[in-house]
């Protein structure tokens, strides 16, 4: 995986912003397509079998569901090609949406080159990718009450006491590898904890996990 | 708008008993008062105008002419403001509705001692039948009244008195209509009438049903009308001036970029935030002040200066209270110390919690010994230490070399405070 490079497909509805992002991944990796809308996106997919699939949340065509609906048509494909959501929208029913079709991360399309190519990277390595807004919806959504601790680790509607401190720490800007020095673990321990994570995220039957977050924001 | 007629709606203000009078006068444009006595007199005469009355009351549909006037045109063509309401009389109602009754009442006991002879046989049917039409068309006119319904336009207790006033209408004809009849006859003739009803009832019903969803799909689109309407007077004031001052100043790219910032931070609330109301949310005022610090502090990249750009995190939200007020003015100071000493991304993470506020400010900078801060440097010291701990929190700075500096204030609730006194 090292030597080889991460082939990408970059889905979004507009041109000049699938030039930049062309232009500001760095050399791990290579994008083999482009498409821009849903149809397009499935059959440049299915055509190319990219490793990570750079996805747009809102686009236009197919049945009005967006990016969600991609990686919903395209679930057969994984694990081979995984998904990464990439999206000015930081709303967190788009983000639960994508998340929850099937997507590895979440990044807003504010990220630096450099980072988005490190996500890109991890994505394809199999781990979850988490911007600091993603692990803090993560937090919102799960609740950070001492009663919200999960007690067992198979639990699925709550955060193990590990998992909450890996995500308090991505929330505030940490880097994975400083994660793992501030909680002495390794690296490849926190991307298990955030992996973890994203499969509660994705399974977990707190169900209509917005509307829950949207209450905890009326508090 | 002055030279057109206002359309006829029944207005709550200024009412005596359904508004119909206040109504017509602002239709027609003549003065309520000769409106009211022109009622009065027809009324008197032989009781056309009560009549009249309340013919207009069920059909003329209740509310303000004015707002009614503005929904008929364009809503973006309307002012989106809700207009000033006037003054509300509905005591005044209630009394002449009863002074009414009594009314009644005397005429009768006249008329019995005059010598009209009312035989009882129908003076019980037809006072429970008037009852019963009253009951049910006093729920006709508060179902229309705007606020006082829920979505669907009912009530449990409207459903409920329109029904008991059907039975009572029902309970009254039958014992007009069948007076000599004996009971077995009048039972089957209420089952009859009940079947005659239920036929009909079922053969409208389609056309009821319809004419009901059609209200409903064109309130919701008038609705979404005056939303657009809002949104797109809102793009207008902001966007558009954006972008003209980001023309007008295209040589100076550190006001470029700051304003690209600013705007962006305003449209991302305007899509994407439920806005909650003001003073109501730790969670705003922080991007409050973290909108400010971006409004005026420059961060060191590796091009150059640049407007600071903060990345933040909320999690939880709470009415703030003097305790996380003085904690937001200490994450301030910390962020403007990370903007002007440190190196970016700056971030900022705000935990709220039930007992505690927590909040983690974050740069990339080559850190500082905390010990070599000078005693006479107010700012770290005082402004953002001293200024938690003296409210009984915690601060306190690390900085590594490589690393950054992070600020973690942790600053308890002024409710949980309380509780342990």
């Amino acid at each position: 995986m090292t030597t080889e490079q991460v082939r990408v497909v970059v889905v979004d509805d507009h041109l000049m912003f699938r030039a930049g992002v062309r232009a500001s991944l760095d050399g791990r990796i290579d994008v083999v397509g482009e498409a821009e809308d849903v149809g397009s996106a499935i059959a440049a997919i299915r055509e190319h079998r990219p490793d990570v699939v750079l996805l747009d949340v809102h686009l236009p065509g197919g049945r009005g569901g967006g990016g969600a609906e991609v990686a919903r048509e395209c679930a057969d494909l994984t694990p081979g090609t995984r998904f990464l959501a990439l999206s000015v929208s930081d709303a967190a029913d788009d983000v639960v949406a994508v998340i929850r079709a099937g997507a590895r991360g979440y990044v807003t399309k504010a990220i630096t080159g450099a980072d988005l190519s490190d996500a890109v990277v991890r994505v394809a390595q199999g781990d979850a990718a988490f911007s600091p807004r993603l692990a803090g919806f993560v937090l919102d959504a799960f609740g950070t009450a001492p009663a919200d601790v999960a007690e067992r680790d198979d639990e699925l509607d709550r955060l193990s006491a590990r998992e909450q401190e890996v995500m308090r720490l991505i929330a505030r800007g940490y880097a994975y590898r400083e994660v793992a020095g501030e909680l002495f673990i390794s690296v490849k321990t926190v991307e298990t904890h955030v992996s973890a994570v994203l499969r509660k995220l994705q399974l977990s039957s707190r169900h209509e996990l917005t509307r829950w977050a949207a209450q905890r924001k009326l508090l | 708008m002055t030279t057109e007629r206002l359309p006829l709606r029944r207005p709550r203000e200024g009412r005596w008993v359904a508004g119909v009078c206040t109504g017509l006068a602002l239709h027609l444009g003549f003065p309520v008062a000769g409106v009211r006595a022109m009622a009065v007199l027809l009324g008197a005469a032989g009781g056309a105008g009560v009549l009249l009355y309340g013919f207009w009351w069920l059909t003329i549909p209740p509310g303000d002419p004015r707002d009614a006037a503005a929904e008929a045109r364009p809503a973006a063509l309307s002012r989106l403001a809700p207009r000033l309401r006037g003054v509300q009389q509905s005591a005044a109602r209630r009394n002449v509705l009863i002074a009414l009754g009594l009314l009644l009442g005397a005429a009768v006991l006249v008329a019995v001692r005059t010598g009209v002879a009312l035989s009882g046989g129908w003076v019980l049917p037809a006072v429970i039948a008037v009852v019963g039409v009253g009951l049910a068309w006093s729920q006709l006119d508060t179902q229309r009244r705007p606020g006082a319904r829920r979505a669907d336009g009912r009530s449990p207790s409207a459903v409920l008195l329109v029904s008991a006033g059907l039975v009572l209408v029902l309970v009254g004809a039958l014992l007009f209509a069948g007076q000599e009849a004996g009971a077995g006859t009048m039972v089957r003739a209420a089952m009859a009438a009940v079947a005659v009803l239920a036929g009909v009832a079922v053969v409208l019903a389609p056309w009821w049903w319809r004419l009901v969803r059609e209200l409903g799909d064109e309130r919701t689109a008038r609705a979404r009308e005056a939303e657009r309407a809002d949104i797109a007077a809102h793009l207008h004031d902001s966007v558009l001036q954006t972008l003209a001052l980001v023309r007008l100043h295209a040589d100076d790219a550190v006001y470029v970029a700051r304003a690209a910032r600013s705007q962006e931070r305003e449209l991302r609330e305007w899509l994407y935030a439920d806005r909650p109301a003001e003073g109501t949310s730790v969670a705003a005022e922080l991007r409050r002040v973290v909108a400010q610090v971006e409004d005026t502090q420059v961060e060191r990249t590796a091009d150059g200066a640049q407007p600071a750009t903060i990345e933040t995190v909320v999690v939880g939200d709470a009415v703030p209270d003097e305790q996380s007020a003085a904690l937001l003015q200490a994450v301030r100071e910390a962020l403007v110390n990370a903007c002007a000493h440190g190196v970016p991304p700056v971030s900022v993470y705000l935990e709220v919690g039930e007992e505690s506020v927590q909040a983690f400010v974050r740069d990339r900078g080559d850190g500082f010994d905390v010990r070599e801060i000078e005693p006479d440097r107010f700012g770290v010291r005082e402004s953002i230490l001293g200024r938690v701990r003296r409210r009984g929190g915690t601060a306190e700075v690390v900085s590594r070399p490589q690393w950054g500096t992070e600020v973690r204030l942790s600053m308890p609730r002024a409710a949980a405070l309380k509780e342990d006194a």
